[in-house]
């Protein structure tokens, strides 16, 4: 059972991270299109090919309801497979790997999977209280009935920040804790972006010491453990294998996936260290024949610094309780012997909202099409990719395999 | 002192367990089959009975993780910096969500024992915080003990002073440093204060005055005080010094080379400062010395919400 590679990520298009403040601002539809049409012209295919469209549904400007419909319609195709998923930060590899499987089911043939992160203009005479609201409160429910709005936020329990820093902590009592190993990702990270001109930190260079020296945001966790939230958006397009004898690049199967998700906050999980990535990856892993140890490049989910350390035990890089040593040991850098985040991982590239995970899906695919520029890796056949969304609630695994 | 941040709705399910707190107990569920159930709900999500009963239990527990937050999760809670968030695991299993009262935060543990404080003062509803076990902290906080937390600025503590007089300039330069005074006494910003400003200034912009449009289009969940009003409390919020300069004719408060507020200032929350000298000049007229007074939140010591390089002239 699973999927067998018959489908395969073909091309991709993304907005280059910028500050909200100056990227451009633009209806969610027209970045759909935009990013779409892109990505279609990368892989080499037409738009009338189009017959499969995956967006997410929260945030989503112009509808909060039919938006398939309504982005299908813009775009100008007929879908076979109309889909929002609303995963989080796992939505890029949760929309992968449901494209891929339709596509096996013989559901339709091309998908475009597509998340805009740019701000849409507002009307002249538009209420901002509502957004005003949404941004505030992020991805926290504040309706009357919701866990959250009841239990959380009257004390103060707020966005994401502080639920990681919860589990840093729990973990910290838990098992060896040290805050040098841990900046070592971000250290290593910001070395890729230097690498990348695409990336938000291009040129910004930081070591273990700034990053230990940085504001402690909530402790353990320092603000150059965290990610700054960037304007973006980014689609990727996935299509059978058999018909990519016509695309312009490699083709990049899919060949293994897992998601899981366990609860909305970290506190009700009866393990907070138990993660969700565990169960998704050992499903993705398995699905494809291929084990931790087998993967050429491993580009993780990395909203926090913790997030990485709990993606690389869980999902079994290393057994539980000893990612410290694991960081300790291993060069982290695309010239390093455990290639993580190439790009520069959404610490040092930039988080675009939702469309922050699918950096690292295209990062992952730019490197098995070998056009990865100066941060090509040599051994760049096999990725591990994962997704996080909420806080350790939602989370996915994709393996990537070159043709 | 009026309750600005996020309040419980209880639900016709939820609301047994809010009326426990208003009456100082904790309340959770059990099914008929011996699991305990916390957040409230209409089923067992162990064996998904809906046979569900209250039951009191002593909402002891133990820490099962907690973080210190420098920047305040949402600007209403600025008053309770740091916020002291923490997740507590009842003797009975469940999880809460909760903050922490009366500790110092460098000697919390995970796993330590802590019991619970009933806090009464959102009026509307009872919160449930937490203290550790041998913590002296009493077992409900009302309005009469959250006013021995937010004292006025009246009393500065007394300092061993020095005297300095402004002819000895070696001796008034040396009073330069780059370590700043001990604090000033605190004081509450309310918004009766923030709108007797408005009134004052003129600047009655509805981000100061109007707490329930702020709330919604605000990005700060509330009304913030106006930055001339915290550089105008500077009068209000005595900084200790160690030493007095003596020996003028005339001192003038000369301006300011740099005034910013770089942080916002809630309703509600408190205030303190601190200050150093910055520069010592001798100019033809006499000595200008430059303080550097820097106010901040409470609790948010690594950030003042209002900077004042003030130069005062000496006659």
């Amino acid at each position: 059972m699973g999927l067998s590679g018959q489908a395969a990520l073909v091309g991709a298009a993304q907005y280059r991270p910028e500050k909200y403040s100056t990227a451009p601002q633009m209806f969610h539809l027209e970045q759909v299109a935009d990013l779409t049409v892109r990505a279609l012209a990368d892989a080499g295919l037409e738009l009338a090919e189009v017959d499969g469209l995956i967006v997410p549904a929260p945030q989503f400007h112009e509808a909060t309801m039919f938006v398939p419909a309504m982005a299908g319609e813009y775009l100008g195709v007929a879908l076979n497979y109309a889909e929002v998923v609303d995963l989080g930060g796992a939505s890029s590899v949760a929309m992968a790997w449901r494209a891929a499987a339709a596509i096996e089911m013989g559901m339709c043939n091309t998908v475009v999977c597509a998340i805009p992160q740019r701000m849409a203009p507002f009307a002249p005479d538009e209420d901002m209280s509502e957004f005003m609201r949404a941004s505030r409160y992020g991805g926290h429910s504040t309706r009357y009935g919701a866990p959250e709005a009841e239990l959380d936020l009257p004390y103060g329990h707020m966005a994401q920040n502080t639920g990681y820093a919860l589990i840093a902590q729990r973990y910290a009592a838990t098992y060896d804790y040290d805050p040098a190993a841990l900046a070592r990702i971000a250290v290593a990270q910001r070395f890729n972006a230097c690498h990348n001109p695409e990336a938000i930190f291009h040129g910004q260079p930081i070591t273990v010491e700034d990053v230990l020296a940085s504001r402690m945001v909530a402790e353990p966790l320092r603000v150059l453990e965290i990610v700054m939230p960037v304007a973006g958006g980014g689609a990727m397009v996935i299509t059978r294998a058999d018909r990519t004898r016509s695309i312009r690049h490699r083709a990049v199967k899919i060949i293994g996936c897992g998601e899981h998700v366990q609860s909305k906050s970290p506190t009700y999980a009866q393990d907070m260290l138990a993660t969700p990535i565990g169960p998704a990856s050992r499903r993705a892993f398995e699905m494809s024949g291929f084990k931790p140890a087998d993967m050429h490049m491993a580009q993780i989910y990395d909203c926090y610094t913790i997030t990485v350390l709990l993606t690389l035990e869980d999902a079994g890089f290393c057994p539980k309780g000893e990612g410290m040593r694991f960081l300790r040991e291993h060069d982290l850098t695309f010239k390093g012997n455990f290639p993580m985040n190439t790009h520069g991982g959404q610490l040092s590239f930039g988080q675009a909202g939702l469309a922050g995970g699918m950096s690292q899906v295209i990062e992952a695919m730019q490197q098995i099409q070998g056009r990865a520029g100066e941060r090509q890796l040599a051994r760049h056949d096999l990725a591990y990719v994962s997704g996080t969304g909420g806080v350790m609630s939602e989370q996915g695994a994709l393996i990537l395999q070159g043709a | 002192m009026t309750w600005n941040k996020p309040l419980p709705q209880p639900t016709p399910t939820s609301a047994p367990y809010w009326e426990g707190l208003k009456a100082h107990e904790v309340r959770i569920q059990q099914c008929d089959q011996g699991h305990w159930v916390f957040f409230p709900r209409i089923h067992c999500p162990v064996c998904a009975s809906r046979e569900l009963a209250w039951r009191k239990i002593s909402g002891e527990g133990t820490l099962y993780t907690f973080t210190v937050a420098r920047i305040p999760t949402m600007p209403e809670f600025t008053d309770e910096m740091p916020q002291i968030l923490a997740v507590v695991k009842f003797d009975e299993g469940p999880h809460i969500n909760t903050t922490i009262v009366g500790a110092d935060p460098a000697t919390l543990k995970v796993g330590q024992r802590v019991r619970p404080v009933f806090d009464d003062r959102p009026g509307t509803a009872t919160l449930l915080r937490y203290t550790p076990v041998e913590s002296a902290h009493p077992g409900v906080i009302d309005d009469a003990a959250d006013a021995k937390v937010m004292p006025a600025a009246e009393t500065v503590p007394a300092v061993a002073v020095r005297k300095i007089d402004i002819k000895n300039i070696d001796a008034v330069r040396a009073l330069v440093s780059d370590s700043f005074s001990a604090w000033s006494p605190e004081l509450a910003v309310t918004q009766e204060l923030i709108n007797e400003f408005a009134a004052l200034s003129g600047d009655d912009y509805w981000i100061h005055t109007d707490p329930e449009r702020s709330r919604k289009e605000s990005p700060f969940g509330g009304t913030i005080a106006h930055g001339m009003l915290i550089q105008v409390l500077l009068g209000r919020l005595r900084i200790p010094q160690d030493y007095e300069i003596t020996g003028f004719n005339n001192m003038v408060n000369y301006g300011s080379d740099r005034l910013r507020f770089p942080v916002p200032v809630p309703a509600g929350c408190r205030i303190h400062a601190r200050s150093r000298v910055k520069s010592v000049e001798q100019v033809k007229s006499g000595v200008k010395l430059m303080m550097e007074i820097n106010v901040h939140v409470v609790g948010q010591d690594d950030r003042p919400c209002a900077i004042n390089d003030m130069i005062i002239m000496y006659m």
